[in-house]
C-alpha cells in the first residue's frame, strides 16, 4: 500500500515539476527554494466502517473528542507553482457515537494468568463507543501553488500510534450466548475495552487546501484517509473494519 | 465505491446520518418465548432452558393421567414445528413421553430443537454418581438415573464471563473422592476473569442447588439467576449428608482486598416454602413464603467425612403447593462476591428425610 502511495506522490510531482519547468524554460530565473512551517489544529471525523452494515440499526448521537494536532512542515518549491512536503505531527483521533445495533456478532478474547478465555455472542440494544488513538504521522504531499494566496497538496501519510483509546458501554438490550441461538442474557450495562487491541501502524490518503490569511499565516482544511482497518484482522470484537477517517481544519504559519 | 464515499461524506458534513441505515436484517434469531400449560396441571411453573435447549415441566397427577396440551410460542418471526395442538403424555414414573419443538429463525438459517420432559423425583436422595459435560461450554452438571436434571449451579453464568471451556475451570464438578460410590460433588471458590470484574465480579464461590440457573438476569443480577428449589409434597423430618470442608487461605472482599484475620467457612441449608414459582438468591432466606429451614449452623473446617442431619425448624404449616430448595456453598458469603479463592466443599449421600 505505502509502495502504492509514495508512487503515486512521485508520479504527480515529476509531471508537475517537469511541466512546470518546460513552460518556464524560455522566461524565467526560477530557483528552488525550501519554506518551514509550523500546523496547528483540529482534527474532525470517525474512526468507522466504510458503509454501514445491517447491524446498525440507528446512530443516536456523534461527538468529536478534543484531538489536537501540532505538526512541522518542510516543503521544497521545485517550480514556480509545483512542489513537494514532508511533515512530522502529532496527531489525536478522537470521537464518541451512540448508536443502536441487532445482532451484532462480537468475539472477545481474554487473558487469565495461563488460561485463555473466550466469550462470542451476538448483541442485541444501545451502544456508546469512545475512539480516541494519538499517532505520530509523516504526511508527504505533492503541493501545487497556483498563485500567492492559495495552496493545495495530496499525498498520502504513515502513522505510527503511541497511546490508544477504543472503549465504552452496552446497554438496555440482551445478548445471546455463543451466537443467534444461544440462551438470551439480559445486557442493563456492561463496559468494554478494545484499547490494547488498536494497531499501532496506520497508513492512508490525505489532501487539503490551504489559504493565505496574513503576511504567513494561512488557514487550513486536510483530509486524512485511513486504509488500513485500525484492528488486526484476528480482532473480532467488532465483525466490521474500522478506519481513521479525519478532516484536520486549522492554520499553518510560515516561518 | 463512490456510493459509499458519498454516503460517509455525508455522515462527515452532518455528523448524524440516518440516510445510511440499511433495511434491518431478517432475524436470525430461533427460540422458545412460552410454553404454555394450564396452571392446574402444574405443580410447579415450567422452566425453559434456553442454554440447553430444553422445557422443564413439573405435572400433578391427573395431568399424567389425561395428558397436557401446550400452547407453544416461539420468538416473534421464527416458525415452530410440529404445529401445536396435540395431547402430550407423559410416564408418570419415568417421566418419558420425550417430545420435541424445531424452531426456524425469520431468515431460515438458524434452527433450534428443544425437548420437552417431565421432571420426576421419586426419592429425595443423592448420591451423585453420574454426570455430563454440557456442550460447548463445558461445564458439568448432575443428572438423575433417569437422566432428569434437577440440580444446578453457577455453571451456567460463569461460562459467560470468558473461563477457558473446561470442566476443571468451573466451580461446581465431580470428583472421586466419595464419602459412597464412585463420585461426590465438590465445590470450590475460584477466581473471576477479567470479563467477570467489568461486572464487578471477582470471585465465582462454588455452590450447587435443587433448581434451575435462568441465564436472562446472569448478567443483570446474578443472584436472581439462581432459583432455587423443586416440586415437593409432605412434611419433610430433616436434611442429612456427609460433607468435607476446607477453606482457602486468603479471604478476600468484594474489592478483591485481602481481609486480615477472616476465614471462609462453607453454607449448607435446606429451606421448604410454598408456592409454585421458585425463589432466588435474592430472596430464598428472607421470603415470607417459608414455611421451614434446617441450616448447617457452624460451616468451619471438617479434614474428613462429617455426617450432618438437620432438623427442619417449622415457622409456619404445610401447604398443598410447595417447592424444597437444598443450597450449599463453598463460601458463605460467596452471594456477596467475598470469600477465599481455594475454599473447597466434597458433598455426597444427600437426602431429605420424612
Amino acid at each position: 500500500m505505502m509502495r502504492y502511495i509514495s508512487k503515486i506522490f512521485i508520479t504527480l510531482t515529476l509531471i508537475g515539476a517537469a511541466s512546470d519547468l518546460l513552460a518556464q524554460n524560455s522566461t524565467s530565473t526560477f530557483k528552488p527554494f525550501l519554506e518551514h512551517r509550523i500546523l496547528a489544529g483540529f482534527n474532525f471525523g470517525a474512526t468507522a466502517p466504510m458503509g454501514f452494515p445491517n447491524t446498525i440499526r440507528a446512530i443516536d448521537g456523534y461527538w468529536p473528542e478534543f484531538s489536537p494536532t501540532l505538526g512541522y512542515e518542510l516543503s521544497v518549491r521545485a517550480s514556480q507553482k509545483w512542489g513537494a512536503a514532508i511533515g512530522v505531527k502529532l496527531d489525536f483521533k478522537g470521537m464518541g457515537i451512540k448508536d443502536e445495533v441487532q445482532y451484532f456478532h462480537t468475539i472477545i478474547t481474554v487473558q487469565d494468568g495461563s488460561s485463555t478465555g473466550t466469550f462470542e455472542g451476538t448483541f442485541t440494544g444501545k451502544n456508546k463507543t469512545i475512539a480516541r488513538n494519538a499517532y505520530v504521522t509523516f504526511p508527504i504531499s505533492a503541493v501545487f501553488t497556483p498563485n500567492n494566496n492559495w495552496r493545495f497538496s495530496l499525498g498520502g501519510y504513515m502513522a505510527w500510534k503511541f497511546s490508544a483509546n477504543f472503549h465504552g458501554t452496552v446497554s438496555d438490550g440482551y445478548i445471546r450466548n455463543g451466537g443467534p441461538t444461544g440462551e438470551k442474557v439480559i445486557v442493563d450495562e456492561a463496559t468494554f475495552d478494545f484499547s490494547s487491541e488498536v494497531r499501532n501502524f496506520d497508513v492512508g490518503f490525505q489532501g487539503g487546501a490551504e489559504r493565505r490569511v496574513g503576511k504567513k499565516l494561512s488557514v487550513l482544511g486536510n483530509l486524512a484517509w485511513g486504509v488500513r482497518p485500525i484492528f488486526p484482522s484476528d480482532f473480532q470484537g467488532l465483525d466490521f473494519p474500522l478506519y481513521n477517517v479525519f478532516l484536520m481544519l486549522g492554520v499553518s504559519y510560515k516561518i | 465505491m463512490i456510493k459509499r464515499t458519498l454516503c460517509f461524506g455525508a455522515i462527515l458534513a452532518t455528523l448524524l446520518s440516518s440516510s445510511c441505515i440499511k433495511d434491518a436484517p431478517l432475524s436470525p434469531e430461533a427460540d422458545l418465548d412460552s410454553f404454555i400449560v394450564d396452571q392446574a396441571d402444574l405443580t410447579g411453573a415450567v422452566f425453559i432452558d434456553e442454554a440447553n435447549s430444553r422445557v422443564q415441566l413439573y405435572l400433578k397427577q391427573n395431568a399424567f393421567e389425561k395428558g397436557i396440551v401446550p400452547r407453544v410460542v416461539p420468538i416473534p418471526g421464527s416458525t415452530v414445528e410440529p404445529a401445536y395442538g396435540d395431547t402430550l403424555k407423559f410416564d408418570q414414573v419415568t417421566g418419558e413421553g420425550l417430545t420435541s419443538y424445531k424452531i426456524t429463525s425469520q431468515d431460515g438459517n438458524y434452527h433450534k430443537t428443544y425437548t420437552v420432559s417431565v421432571v420426576t423425583i421419586g426419592v429425595w436422595a443423592w448420591d451423585f454418581e453420574q454426570w455430563r459435560v454440557q456442550e460447548p461450554n463445558k461445564y458439568m452438571y448432575t443428572v438423575e438415573d433417569n437422566a432428569t436434571v434437577i440440580w444446578s449451579s453457577g455453571n451456567p453464568g460463569i461460562a459467560l464471563s470468558g473461563v477457558q471451556a473446561d470442566p476443571k475451570q468451573y466451580p461446581l464438578r465431580d470428583t472421586t473422592e466419595p464419602y459412597h460410590g464412585q463420585y461426590c460433588a465438590v465445590l470450590e471458590t475460584r477466581a473471576g476473569t477479567t470479563l467477570s470484574a467489568f461486572v464487578g465480579i471477582r470471585l465465582f464461590a462454588g455452590n450447587f442447588f435443587l433448581g434451575v440457573f435462568d441465564s436472562r438476569f446472569a448478567l443483570s443480577n446474578p443472584l436472581a439467576s439462581t432459583q432455587f428449589g423443586q416440586p415437593y409434597r409432605g412434611r419433610p423430618k430433616s436434611f442429612s449428608g456427609y460433607y468435607k470442608y476446607q477453606p482457602g487461605p486468603v479471604y478476600q472482599d468484594k474489592a478483591g482486598k485481602p481481609v486480615a484475620g477472616a476465614t471462609d467457612s462453607c453454607s449448607m441449608y435446606a429451606v421448604l416454602y410454598g408456592g409454585t414459582t421458585r425463589l432466588d438468591g435474592t430472596n430464598i432466606q428472607t421470603s415470607d413464603r417459608i414455611i421451614a429451614v434446617a441450616k448447617l449452623p457452624d460451616g468451619g473446617a471438617k479434614a474428613t467425612y462429617t455426617r450432618f442431619n438437620l432438623p427442619f425448624i417449622f415457622l409456619k404449616d404445610i401447604e398443598p403447593q410447595m417447592m424444597l430448595a437444598i443450597v450449599m456453598s463453598s463460601s458463605y458469603k460467596g452471594d456477596l462476591y467475598e470469600g477465599a479463592i481455594g475454599s473447597r466443599l466434597l458433598v455426597d449421600s444427600l437426602q431429605i428425610i420424612r
